[in-house]
């Protein structure tokens, strides 16, 4: 009777969680018709701003496996002075709120400081520009490729690293045919979270390169600027749209690893 | 190629494993490194593999000296304990890593990989992942592996302890023929004694980070230098003792184990490392130790030690009895008809003690028995 109280108990917390969940994203079906959606997505102001996501995030994703990769395996596989630091830094971003991450950014590339004055007088303005997007996409999206690679990194038997050693290959041969193909489902959950918070990334980007339509407006933006104007049939449109992607994104990955465990 | 090591150190985290520790190992030796957990073994092995860099020391293979050396460019094939099997690659593609390395590609590669796999009888299951395979067969690929790439020294860390006895026995005797077939110099750590005795062309004790003998396993396991090596290899009868009083044939020696609540004296045969008031250990066979009741009458010529049984346990072979003798204990194989708590004399002529010195000074029938609780190991 005991056990089944608690199972009742279990079982209707699990309930609040789904409700959470699943109401405010039902919420979002009840503004619009779906032949206003099609409508609303057909809008070159909505298509400019998916565009615009879509391309800065899949960019992200792929500055982050250069970048993140090889700071994952060194936080995995080394020891050394400042191994804390390092790994504090990339554990920063995701605490810091994105609104002081972008003002960070803003004065470090902006015009009025020194690196961003060098930067501009090469013809490189990094504000209000897609690069800036980028870059502040990349800012707060980077640390999630990091932690879930350095994870398979770190979850690779180290003796099947010195056994490939043993056997005359290089660590670069090791990372190449060992490291990387063991490691790979967790770089790829790392590239479907940098991208699922590239793409939802609203305050640094906003920051950093404004909300320029057919510029720098990416979908998040939209949403915001539209629903602040009382456009809500365009700000729910877009955000219909990005829940679908980080709904699909989500299935796609899970069956891969079903697949791929069984 | 032979291996030299000199002075070698290594610490972990302030925790020293290795100290000054000095070994060299023969061209085409099967060499074993035996010890407890903890003794320095695998760190011995990762140095000459070149997998830890030693604090200080240096590690010669074939005259050439290899500290600073990769471990690729030392010619070594390693064998893990937990196989270390490339789970992502079939059996055919693990044991053609090391090929693919070297840059020997098609049908060279395929000849040789083939070659290996059948002759560690591991050809059938070529296409299989290491997850379908069982121990023995993980152990049998991690060989291939290792042996494919023709290594000047194989080196091998406890690769059969996870293995069943029947499996082991089978593995071993494989491995044992292979090595003589191919003459390459085989580095063996194992904590398993029997495992030394049957494997090792020579064997090496580490205790603490040192080496404490090195020893032919017939001479170490009957001639056991330090008592460390006697009890780890299977002595039960330990005695110390100091020599109070020597003429021509025989000693007067005090037992002072630790743990004993007076000194025993006792007349043992005289050998020649028996110094007056030196300490020195001496092992007696429990075959050669007669129980006797209080009530019954001991020859003279016999020591006779008064004692009590504390355990009698069945060995396979016979009744094996633990007799307290005030603080320590010996074991002596009785018939069947004693019993626990029964008070007894523990009888044994001086000449059945012996010195644990490393020198040969036994009679050759005694050989083989010294150990095991009186089990005689078939060699």
């Amino acid at each position: 009777m005991k056990s089944f109280s608690f199972d009742l108990a279990v079982s209707l917390i699990a309930g609040i969680f789904v409700c959470l969940i699943v109401l405010p994203m039902l919420a979002l079906f009840t503004t619009t018709s779906f032949g206003e959606l099609v409508c609303q997505l057909k809008s070159p102001l909505v298509l400019s701003a998916v565009l615009i996501s879509l391309e800065t995030s899949l960019i992200v994703v792929f500055l982050a496996l250069c970048l993140g990769i090889p700071v994952a395996y060194l936080l995995a596989m080394k020891d050394f002075k400042g191994k804390e630091i390092l790994d504090t830094l990339v554990d920063l971003p995701i605490c810091m709120p994105p609104l002081v991450a972008g003002l960070a950014l803003l004065i470090l590339l902006g015009g009025n400081s020194k690196f961003g004055g060098m930067l501009s007088n090469h013809g490189i303005d990094l504000i209000f520009s897609k690069k800036g997007i980028i870059i502040a996409q990349l800012f707060v999206s980077i640390p999630f490729l990091i932690k879930s690679a350095r994870d398979a990194f770190e979850s690779i038997n180290k003796n099947v690293i010195n056994a490939s050693l043993s056997l005359g290959a290089s660590k670069f041969y090791t990372f190449k045919t060992i490291l990387l193909p063991l490691a790979k489902n967790g770089i790829y959950t790392g590239m479907i979270m940098t991208w699922a918070r590239a793409l939802g990334e609203f305050g640094a980007t906003s920051m950093v390169a404004g909300c320029i339509p057919f510029k720098t407006e990416t979908m998040t933006v939209a949403i915001y600027q539209n629903a602040m104007s009382g456009e809500l049939a365009a700000s729910t449109a877009v955000a219909l749209l990005l829940l679908v992607f980080s709904f699909t994104l989500l299935l796609v990955f899970k069956s891969r690893v079903k697949v791929q465990a069984g | 190629m032979g291996i030299v090591l000199k002075e070698i150190s290594k610490s972990y985290d302030g925790r020293t494993v290795l100290k000054n520790l000095n070994l060299e190992i023969n061209q085409g030796e099967f060499h074993v490194l035996l010890g407890p957990s903890g003794g320095g073994k695998t760190t011995t092995l990762s140095v000459i593999a070149g997998l830890t860099e030693q604090d200080s020391g240096s590690v010669s293979i074939g005259g050439l000296d290899v500290s600073k050396l990769s471990p690729g460019e030392r010619r070594i094939g390693f064998v893990f304990q937990d196989h270390a099997l490339f789970p992502h690659l079939t059996v055919f593609d693990n044991v053609a890593y090391g090929l693919r390395v070297r840059r020997i590609k098609g049908y060279e590669m395929t000849r040789k990989v083939e070659y290996y796999l059948s002759k560690v009888s591991i050809a059938k299951e070529k296409g299989k992942f290491p997850h379908q395979l069982s121990g023995g067969q993980k152990q049998r690929t991690a060989l291939a592996r290792a042996l494919v790439i023709e290594p000047e020294i194989l080196l091998m860390d406890e690769p059969m302890s996870s293995l069943d006895a029947i499996t082991k026995e089978t593995v071993r005797d494989e491995l044992k023929s292979i090595q003589q077939e191919i003459g390459v110099t085989t580095v063996y750590v194992t904590h398993d004694q029997n495992e030394a005795l049957l494997l090792g062309d020579r064997v090496s004790v580490l205790n603490n980070g040192r080496v404490e003998q090195i020893e032919s396993p017939d001479e170490l396991f009957y001639h056991p230098k330090t008592e460390f090596v006697a009890r780890f290899v299977g002595f039960k009868n330990i005695l110390k003792v100091s020599p109070a009083g020597i003429n021509t044939h025989e000693a007067a020696v005090l037992i002072n184990n630790d743990g004993m609540k007076h000194p025993i004296k006792i007349r043992v045969k005289k050998y020649p490392v028996f110094e007056k008031g030196k300490e020195i250990n001496l092992c007696i066979h429990p075959e050669k130790i007669t129980l006797k009741r209080e009530d019954e009458t001991v020859a003279g010529d016999l020591n006779r030690i008064r004692g009590k049984i504390i355990k009698r346990k069945n060995n396979g072979n016979g009744f094996m009895a633990i007799v307290d003798i005030g603080g320590t204990t010996l074991h002596a194989a009785i018939s069947s008809d004693f019993k626990v708590h029964e008070n007894v004399w523990v009888c044994f002529a001086p000449d059945a003690a012996h010195p644990l010195c490393g020198k040969k000074c036994r009679e050759p029938e005694q050989r083989r028995k010294c150990f095991n609780g009186g089990n005689t190991l078939a060699l």
